[in-house]
């Protein structure tokens, strides 16, 4: 784009239709309505989740005055388990139940782990102190050994409240920033996300503490990369496009996709995702959308079905002019993703997300969101995005 | 969230006031003030809208939730709440006018803290009083200046006039 060139005010067309038929939905719950071979999981205050923890704690002690055998039940979090729901769009926990007994060389460890982490639990709650994965492993590590154990075991606890991890206060640690048109409580204090500078507002895990208090967004912007948010925030793109922009820095963490989806219940306002045209980006997109395998039993909470994939799609590279030598070849692993990808039952059931993929399986190329940059600087911000919003071109 | 358009098509969304009444108490007036003081002229045609929907918080949530403390029998929540009235009103003195008669029936209180605590914010309703009654002594004044000057009235009128003026001013 030349420098001296006007700059275009695109109109959002498509946007705005979208926006304004959106806004006219009923007020939603935060939760979904689930089907009956799945489990349901509730969002607790603190009060409730210490409620929770003490009546499966009595189970258990009377287990033990009555058998002397203390066995825990709780879903079971492996992949036969893990139902993709057509109707929310979201991939849910089915109802198997996998049992932990402490009379068993297998899962002593692993029972007292669970026990370990119970503990924890109910001192945070107590104390009203949230801590993160990182932190609670180096409580105890000795016992836990490797943080993946005591991951396990955080996520164990979760599944055995049927509560989320949210509300037992083991928080992600912050990772992902926001920008834009949008105003929070954060207890006292009113923070303004559009004068935090270019880096924005660092999202926080204690989202329990976070309240959206006004906004005049007209849409949401997902994105991949920082490279991308640095490149809108410094053309402060939200001035002459109302929205909000987040990003997670790759796949969303719990934090993000919890207040992506908090943003888009609220505000009841367009998401759309920027990511690399690959099929990691494509996998990123799908985690926001219907949610990750591993956190399948949060998914009503942390998954945003109606999001929309913006870019960069495989059909751009052509339409937007990427030159060859911008665009990089797939690996096999990515092609071995890509098929994968193509496998998924909701890749499947949407035809133009299918054929973009089947053409990047033509072309064996990918492109980085920065491979735009060979047009200017200000392309992405003034030309791409704006025109795409416009046109509604977008899967 | 309550929601307002504007007639270029864009859209302006505030928490709703229900939300609010779970606020720490002082909260929704300093929201108020915020939105007046950093939002709302940046709303174009929907500021109309939203000062009503504001005055509607003012009313029905920020100004009973304070009023609901200070009629309690909480010293301690009383002492906290005059606290950040006393911080508000020395940011905006009229966010706190709504609060004023139920201060003035704090001063019959026994506790210590809560009389000097809700002087202090009366005295500073006293102090804009004063200094509005002097504005408008002083242009007062300055019309009787005019008439002397255009001999309009005798030098004992513009005298008289001048020492009771003077004499209002010094009293503080």
């Amino acid at each position: 784009m030349s420098k001296n060139s006007e700059k275009k005010k695109w109109d959002l067309k498509a946007t705005k239709e979208i926006m304004n038929k959106m806004l006219q939905e009923e007020d939603k719950k935060e939760e979904v309505d689930l089907p009956e071979d799945t489990i349901q999981i509730d969002n607790l205050a603190k009060r409730k989740a210490l409620d929770r923890l003490y009546s499966l704690t009595d189970e258990l002690i009377e287990r033990i005055y009555k058998t002397g055998k203390p066995v825990i039940e709780l879903p079971s979090r492996s992949n036969s388990n893990i139902i993709w729901d057509e109707k929310s769009d979201l991939l849910l926990l089915g109802k198997q139940i996998q049992q932990k007994q402490f009379h068993s060389l297998t899962s002593v460890v692993d029972f007292t782990r669970l026990m370990r982490v119970m503990e924890i639990i109910n001192e945070l709650l107590i104390k009203d102190m949230h801590a993160t994965k990182r932190e609670i492993f180096y409580t105890d590590v000795k016992l836990f050994n490797d943080q993946k154990n005591s991951d396990k075991s955080i996520e164990d606890v979760s599944t055995m409240l049927y509560t989320t991890r949210n509300s037992t206060h083991v928080v992600a640690s912050a990772r992902g920033s926001c920008v834009g048109r949008l105003r929070i409580r954060d207890k006292n204090d009113i923070i303004n996300l559009e004068g935090l500078g270019s880096g924005g507002w660092s999202i926080s895990p204690m989202l329990d503490n976070i309240e959206i208090i006004e906004s005049d967004a007209e849409f949401i912007l997902v994105v991949e990369k920082d490279a991308a948010m640095m490149r809108l925030a410094e053309a402060r793109f939200w001035r002459d496009y109302p929205c909000i922009i987040l990003t997670a820095q790759g796949v969303g963490n719990v934090a993000v996709r919890m207040f992506l989806k908090r943003l888009r219940t609220q505000l009841k306002l367009p998401v759309f995702s920027l990511v690399d045209s690959d099929p990691y980006g494509h996998y990123i997109h799908s985690v926001y959308m219907r949610g990750s395998k591993r956190l399948s039993y949060e998914s009503p909470f942390l998954a945003t079905p109606d999001i929309k994939l913006l870019g960069v799609l495989t059909r751009d590279l052509d339409r937007y002019n990427v030159p060859e030598d911008c665009r990089l070849p797939m690996t096999k692993r990515d092609i071995k993703r890509t098929k994968e990808l193509l496998e998924e039952d909701y890749v499947k059931k949407n035809k133009e997300w299918k054929k973009d993929l089947e053409l990047a399986l033509k072309y064996k190329k990918k492109a980085e969101i920065q491979a735009l940059s060979t047009h200017g600087f200000e392309f992405l911000a003034e030309k791409y995005l704006p025109e795409k919003l416009t046109t509604g071109d977008w899967i | 969230m309550k929601t307002f358009r504007k007639k270029d098509g864009g859209v302006i969304q505030l928490i709703n006031k229900e939300k609010m009444m779970d606020w720490p108490v002082e909260l929704p007036l300093i929201y108020i003030e915020y939105i007046r003081s950093e939002r709302i002229e940046s709303y174009g045609d929907a500021q109309k809208e939203v000062t009503k929907y504001l005055n509607s918080v003012l009313k029905d949530v920020a100004v009973p939730r304070l009023i609901e403390v200070l009629e309690g029998k909480n010293d301690e929540e009383i002492i906290n709440a005059l606290d950040r009235i006393e911080n508000i009103a020395n940011q905006n003195l009229d966010m706190a006018r709504p609060i004023k008669p139920y201060l003035e029936d704090l001063i019959g209180k026994k506790n210590k803290d809560i009389k000097e605590k809700a002087n202090n914010i009366l005295e500073l309703f006293r102090k804009e009083e004063r200094r509005k009654e002097l504005n408008k002594r002083r242009k007062k004044m300055k019309e009787k200046e005019d008439l002397f000057m255009q001999g309009k009235i005798s030098a004992e009128e513009y005298a008289d006039a001048r020492k009771k003026y003077i004499e209002f001013r010094d009293n503080r």
